[in-house]
């Protein structure tokens, strides 16, 4: 406590001078934090020097100076690995960083010259201080079960379960349909039905492409492997009505056990993840992997569309004033990205950018009536495809070259990014296959190739490094 | 409408494909995917309209450009038919000489001959240099159209037009070092970002740096000039001489009609400037003439000479510069005026010592 006083002081005051600034990177599992946060340190540790930042001002004008790690507020949250995930992408034959397990921290002073009038050559020196955190995002999607109640929940899940995704639950769901919320809670029963039901998770989560799975602990549990907090589930055909009346089941039933639980798990689990990590944020990053939504089917990419929203919801947004920013910040700005741009080719951009805002739609329109300032990009953290264009047939048409995640070179043309949500017509007839690439050799100077990272920059952060 | 394209596999050649690092607009549309429907033959249907064609808004240069074209066919016909008759003139009396033997007369013709030709020569390059305005207009508008599209496609191309517009070589640096910063995925509005920074960025800076030495001289010498009448002609060959400058900056030559074309034009945004600007650009320099109640009033009279000069050079610079500014990129009279001011009441104080 005494070593943290000074310290949280020190930040508030930061804070208040507009000399700090906390990013949410926000994105569900899969959908390239990781790459992310490694492209964004490298491409600000090269600033200046080798990275490609033309569409960030403060570099292109030279103002940029770099930027460095520096102790995080938290010590006992770990370091975001870069050096690993940056090893990682430099050893031979690339690979991608591994995927995060655990909540990481990082923070980076990046120094520029200040922007001042025509006539003095030279700004005076200033730092801005950047907070990032990284985290499993599987984890992410609790953060809605804040605002709900058990059988909520319940309902929630049900409205969930598709024809398609039924599939993969079928074994939960033959399962818990023999069980009495009424009867008295039989731990052994609860132990196994909880089994089925992180199977079903887990296969929904990587067979089937679903990113609507909760709760996230039961894919990644971390420290909570086992650990009787993690036994619960929804319960089937729990609506209006009938909530009403299991509620007034005794204590010790099957019903009120689980919704105890779920309780539990949210006052320990959830709130506190929350409360430590995505209360004060002033800007937000929201990575979405469109494509490979796209590749799984229209089930798939409503169930994204959902996710999104219900996720969104979590999260403050609003105008900043002096007094909101040292006591209550919040988010005032919002970039929405389509990651791994690379896997389709240039002129395929704008309708990717149209597909986003139409995932969007819903929470775009409260932000816009929050008067939030969002903006869609397309982008690539780590570039790992080269554009071409090829002689086809009579016809020149863009193409990709790139090495597939088996190590199999290709070039191809990928095919077209639908501008809005395709019909379910559409699905039946055609479909998408974007397939993974491996990142390319990282190039001898260090700077990672990237797509649009730097107008993602300037979005984010340009106005505080004027 | 189509479906998106499926996406498809090429073979890799052993020598690579040919190397890409362009863009081009694409042929296909997206659009969200419809199925496709049929109709019966004999239902209704009639030839697709074109969209009615939109005549282009006119810019002021524009205007003023197009009003004297109607006359000018009359000047070039009489000034063509002069010089053309002027030079068979000259050549039969060469004839003549030659077979009278009039060697005198005959010398006369010859210089007649060449000055007919310097004339013509004089006004091909008149009308070279007009019609070079006249693409630079045609191609600002076209970048002013394409400043509404976000798309991805053909804002290299324009860029590379407006590369040879300006008269940059290839290897140019700051062209070099646009070509460096572009990569392929960057879109229009990007690309002209690009452009320019890296490209009329410098340029702006040269401008904005002449507009600010030349209005300064104008107003001393308005100030220390002796007779209205003189300040009068001060006045119009600085500020042609400023237009002048500023367009070779930009990369436009100009020759004796298109630097009076295009200096009409200046004035003739100046006036339609829009009321509130000028009203508040009026106010401003009424303020620093408040300022300046102690100044006399031939200083008085330079700086408000000067203020104009600053001006229309502001206003002459936002038509020739190729690509219109970004909101924060134009120059403003403000920085301009302070440093005028500056400059005056130097003079004004060394005056008053004398
Ligand atoms: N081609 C390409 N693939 C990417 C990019 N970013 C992420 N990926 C892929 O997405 C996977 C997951 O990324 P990661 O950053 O680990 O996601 P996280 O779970 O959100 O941290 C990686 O293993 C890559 O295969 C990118 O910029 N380009």
């Amino acid at each position: 406590m005494a070593l943290t006083l000074p310290r949280e002081l020190n930040d508030w005051l930061e804070r208040g001078l507009d000399r700090q600034l906390r990013l949410a990177v926000t994105g569900l599992s899969q959908a390239g934090k990781t790459a992310f946060l490694t492209s964004l340190v490298n491409q600000l540790r090269h600033a200046g020097m080798d990275a490609q930042l033309a569409l960030l001002p403060c570099a292109r004008e030279g103002r940029l100076l770099g930027a460095r790690r520096v102790n995080q507020p938290d010590l006992s949250i770990p370091r975001f690995p870069y050096d690993e995930a940056l090893a990682a992408l430099g050893s031979t034959p690339p690979q991608w960083p591994a995927p995060t397990r655990g909540i990481s921290e990082l923070r980076l002073s990046i120094r520029y010259r200040s922007r001042t009038g025509t006539s003095r050559l030279f700004g005076e020196q200033r730092t801005l201080t950047l907070d990032l955190i990284d985290y499993p995002g599987e984890w992410l999607l609790d953060l809605p079960l804040l605002a709900q109640s058990y059988p909520e929940w319940c309902e929630r899940m049900e409205r969930l379960m598709t024809e398609r995704r039924r599939r993969y639950s079928t074994a939960f769901l033959d399962a818990v349909a023999g069980l009495d919320p009424a009867a008295t809670a039989d731990e052994q029963q609860l132990a196994e039905l909880t089994e089925h039901y992180g199977r079903a998770l887990h296969s929904a989560r990587h067979e089937g492409g679903y990113t609507f799975v909760q709760p996230g602990r039961f894919l990644l549990p971390g420290e909570l492997a086992g650990a009787p907090v993690l036994q619960f589930f929804p319960l089937p055909g729990v609506t209006g009505e009938r909530a009403a009346e299991l509620d007034r089941l005794p204590a010790d039933s099957v019903y009120q056990t689980l919704a105890q639980r779920f309780e539990h798990y949210k006052r320990t689990v959830v709130r506190p993840f929350y409360r430590d990590h995505f209360r004060r944020f002033d800007r937000q990053i929201i990575l979405v992997d469109v494509l490979s939504a796209l590749n799984a089917g229209p089930d798939v990419f409503d169930d994204l569309r959902q996710a999104l929203a219900t996720l969104m919801q979590s999260f403050d947004y609003g105008r900043r004033s002096l007094l909101s920013r040292l006591f209550n910040p919040r988010i005032d700005r919002l970039a929405l990205a389509a990651t791994k741009a690379d896997h389709v080719t240039p002129e395929q951009h704008p309708a990717l950018l149209s597909l986003i805002e139409a995932l969007l739609a819903e929470p775009i329109r409260d932000l816009r009536y929050l008067d939030i300032p969002v903006r869609p990009f397309s982008l690539a953290s780590v570039r790992a495809t080269e554009f071409r264009e090829v002689e086809h047939d009579g016809q020149r048409q863009p193409a990709l070259r790139g090495t597939t995640l088996t190590g199999e070179e290709v070039l191809m043309f990928p095919g077209e990014v639908p501008a809005s949500l395709p019909d379910a017509d559409f699905w039946r007839r055609q479909g998408f296959t974007f397939r993974g690439f491996r990142p390319q050799a990282l190039p001898d100077d260090g700077a990672l190739p990237h797509i649009r990272l730097d107008a993602v920059l300037d979005w984010l952060l340009g106005d505080r490094l004027q | 409408m189509s479906d998106p394209r499926p996406g498809q596999h090429f073979e890799i050649p052993a020598e690579g494909a040919p190397d890409h690092r362009r863009d081009r607009t694409p042929a296909f549309t997206r659009l969200d995917p419809v199925p496709g429907r049929h109709f019966p033959l004999e239902s209704t249907s009639r030839p697709l309209a074109p969209e009615a064609a939109e005549t282009p808004a006119e810019s002021a240069l524009d205007r003023a450009l197009a009003h004297p074209r109607k006359r000018r066919w009359g000047l070039l016909g009489v000034l063509g038919g002069s010089l053309t008759l002027g030079a068979v003139q000259a050549v039969e009396g060469v004839r003549e000489a030659w077979l009278g033997g009039d060697w005198l007369s005959g010398a006369w013709s010859v210089v007649g001959f060449t000055a007919v030709g310097m004339a013509g020569m004089a006004l091909g390059r008149e009308l070279v240099r007009l019609r070079h305005l006249r693409r630079h207009v045609r191609l600002r508008e076209a970048v002013e159209d394409d400043t509404v599209s976000d798309g991805h496609g053909n804002a290299l191309e324009l860029c590379e037009r407006l590369r040879s517009q300006m008269g940059l070589d290839r290897d140019d640096p700051h062209w070099q070092a646009f070509v460096s910063a572009r990569q392929a995925h960057h879109d229009n509005r990007e690309t002209r970002l690009l452009f320019a920074h890296h490209v009329l960025a410098p340029r702006d800076a040269k401008a904005r740096a002449l507009i600010t030495r030349m209005s300064g001289e104008t107003a001393v010498m308005v100030a220390v000039s002796p007779l209205t009448l003189v300040d009068m002609a001060l006045m119009a060959w600085r500020n042609l001489r400023l237009v002048d400058r500023l367009a070779a900056i930009y990369g436009l030559e100009l020759g004796y009609s298109s630097r009076l074309a295009l200096f009409r034009a200046v004035l003739a945004n100046m006036a339609f400037a829009g009321a509130s600007e000028v009203v508040s650009e009026a106010g401003m320099d009424l303020l620093s003439m408040n300022l300046a109640e102690r100044l006399s009033t031939r200083t008085a009279q330079g700086l408000s000479s000067g203020l104009l000069t600053a001006r229309l050079g502001v206003r002459a610079m936002r038509m020739l510069r190729p690509m219109p500014f970004a909101r924060d990129e134009a120059p403003r009279i403000a920085d301009l005026r302070r440093q005028l001011w500056q400059q005056l009441k130097r003079v004004d104080a060394q005056g008053r010592q004398e």
